[in-house]
């Protein structure tokens, strides 16, 4: 028998204004198990991950966490789960052992037993030297550890990461990487992760929900959301737009589906090594040949251009850049 | 029983946060500090004189003027409680201990409170600097516990207002402009002369209605005459009057910013 840590069923979030933030999903999470929900900006990640950890509730619909209904019990909620939201959430006059050690006592800790917590943490994110500096002289590598470890403090069995890595750089992304996957492999914490990025999601869950406008658009594992998009991905780019559709007419009765881009064709194809000379020796007849050409196993993004009809990465990189997309 | 044991250790973590906040800012406290000590020497030198005219009726116009002093701090500490909290909104860590089982009063009587902190330390060393400028408390000791009682009472209704004010913008700038409010209740009231000595009738009619006249009414009463019913009846109505009012409003402020829906 498996418990259920997370059960949500139609749940519908609405804003003033009338603003549909999520609009009727329903999941499940198990005991134990380390779940990722993989979406653009905006599409319902955060909301939804706040209506969990009870500080939104639902229009509609229900939601239980740790066998808690989150409208009608949210205090036996908090006491088993930690919650890193986008941003810390750190007060920056106060140390690192201060900031954890209040955290224990107002989870109900002795202060003695807030004391030795805070310690142990301080040990476990390697901020040991510094646990007596001033937060807001941390960089901000240190400040997403300890504000991961803040979460930490009263062993919670459910752990909420909203976009634990944005804005962080390989190394330090590498890092938290490594502390999650501990928790969850060692410590048994079933963990949700929201994250933009597919390569956190593919790399660290069991089981990954994508989201998109509200809506979960496909759920599974890695391995088993890219096979439903088949066998092999083609990306060939064309110098001119008109290039990339007629070479779509020309090369249309070898795939099974293709998607097409600002002069960027996508061919999902059975057996792509075999196929892909004959298709580039094909284009050159045309007069349309490729400017380049790659061949891959399908990734995540492939699983979500071919549910939603867009690239999620080139969404995650104009967000980066500060640029608003139309 | 263990519920309230709980809001008591809450309150006086949150409290003790807020504390050492300030302590170690010392930008917060110390230009508020600055400006009450230098209303008071800049205003004892240069307008002291006046205290000659009938209707000072021989009192020193130190005595006349250190109210002024203490509420202008008063107003300024209690002010830092709103400041605190739009930090705490901007910074993310009032989230954080949403999500904590912590009680939700506490979270925002912390800073309420550790402005009081700050404000009786203020209080308590402006009267210290008074004394060695050679004020004399007609009232003696108890006289001055009533003052610092009554700047206490008007500083919380000022945190009250500074707390809504901070919860419902949740903005720095706007908090901080919330906070001018200070410049018409200590000046537009009987700030350097008494009530009899303001000249024009909208300035007497204004300092009427301002609830700070009455607070000052009460200070210089005991610093002045000794003890008197009267004023310090009337600067307690006054001040638990507009207590309820901003700490209604503070409340209900701080109830749509955890509000959940």
């Amino acid at each position: 028998m498996s418990n259920q840590a997370i059960v949500v069923e139609d749940l519908v979030k609405t804003f003033k204004g009338d603003v549909k933030a999520v609009q009727g999903i329903s999941f499940e999470v198990e005991d134990g198990e380390f779940f990722a929900f993989l979406g653009p900006n905006g599409a319902g990640k955060s909301t939804t991950i706040q209506v969990l950890t009870t500080l939104l509730n639902p229009t509609s619909g229900s939601v239980t966490v740790s066998g808690f209904d989150v409208g009608k019990d949210p205090i036996s909620i908090r006491r088993e789960i930690g919650v890193a939201l986008q941003e810390t959430g750190i007060d920056p006059s106060l140390t690192g052992r201060e900031l954890l050690e209040m955290q224990a006592r107002l989870f109900g800790f002795s202060k003695h037993d807030a004391k030795n917590r805070a310690q142990e943490l301080l040990d476990l994110i390697h901020l040991a030297e510094d646990g007596d500096r001033k937060v807001g002289k941390y960089s901000g590598g240190m400040r997403r550890r300890l504000d991961l470890s803040l979460c930490l403090v009263h062993r919670p069995k459910i752990l909420f990461l909203d976009e634990p890595t944005t804005g962080l750089d390989p190394y330090n992304r590498n890092a938290i990487w490594d502390e999650i996957r501990t928790l969850n492999r060692e410590f048994g914490t079933t963990i949700f992760l929201t994250t933009q990025y597919l390569e956190e999601a593919d790399q660290l869950a069991d089981r990954i929900s994508i989201i998109n406008k509200g809506k979960i658009v496909a759920s599974g594992s890695s391995q088993q959301l890219k096979k439903t998009v088949g066998m092999d991905v083609i990306d060939l780019s064309f110098q001119q737009n008109e290039d990339a559709e007629k070479a779509k007419e020309v090369l249309s009765s070898w795939t099974k589906d293709y998607r097409l881009t600002n002069g960027e064709l996508t061919l999902y194809v059975d057996n792509g090594a075999y196929l892909l000379p004959d298709m580039v020796r094909k284009l050159d007849k045309e007069g349309i040949p490729p400017i380049s050409l790659n061949l891959a196993p399908p990734t995540l993004d492939d699983v979500f251009l071919q549910v939603t009809g867009e690239h999620l990465e080139e969404k995650a990189v104009i967000k980066q850049e500060g640029v608003v997309s139309p | 029983m263990n519920q309230r044991s709980n809001f008591i250790i809450d309150t006086y973590l949150m409290t003790k946060r807020s504390t050492i906040a300030i302590f170690r800012n010392p930008f917060i406290f110390i230009p508020n500090i600055m400006i009450s000590l230098f209303f008071l020497l800049v205003y004892q030198a240069g307008l002291s004189g006046i205290s000659n005219i009938p209707a000072f009726e021989g009192a020193s116009y130190l005595a006349f003027i250190l109210p002024v002093s203490i509420v202008s701090g008063a107003i300024g500490g209690s002010g830092g409680a709103g400041q605190s909290l739009v930090r705490d909104l901007e910074n993310g860590y009032f989230s954080r201990l949403l999500l904590t089982p912590t009680s939700r009063v506490a979270i925002v009587l912390g800073p309420i409170i550790a402005g009081m902190i700050q404000l009786f330390i203020q209080t308590v060393l402006i009267l210290l600097v008074g004394l060695w400028m050679g004020l004399d408390i007609a009232a003696g000791f108890g006289g001055a516990v009533v003052v610092i009682l009554l700047a206490a009472g008007f500083g919380l209704a000022f945190a009250g207002y500074s707390v809504g004010f901070a919860l419902r913008t949740k903005d720095a700038q706007a908090s901080q402009a919330g906070t001018f409010v200070f410049f018409p209740l200590v000046f537009l009231s009987t700030t350097f002369v008494p009530y009899e000595l303001i000249e024009a009738d909208w300035l007497k009619f204004v300092s009427k209605i301002n609830p700070t006249t009455y607070v000052f009414d009460g200070m210089r009463s005991v610093l002045i005459n000794g003890w008197e019913a009267q004023p310090l009846i009337y600067a307690a109505i006054v001040i638990i009057i507009i207590c309820s009012i901003t700490i209604t409003f503070a409340s209900l402020s701080a109830k749509r910013a955890v509000n959940r829906d």
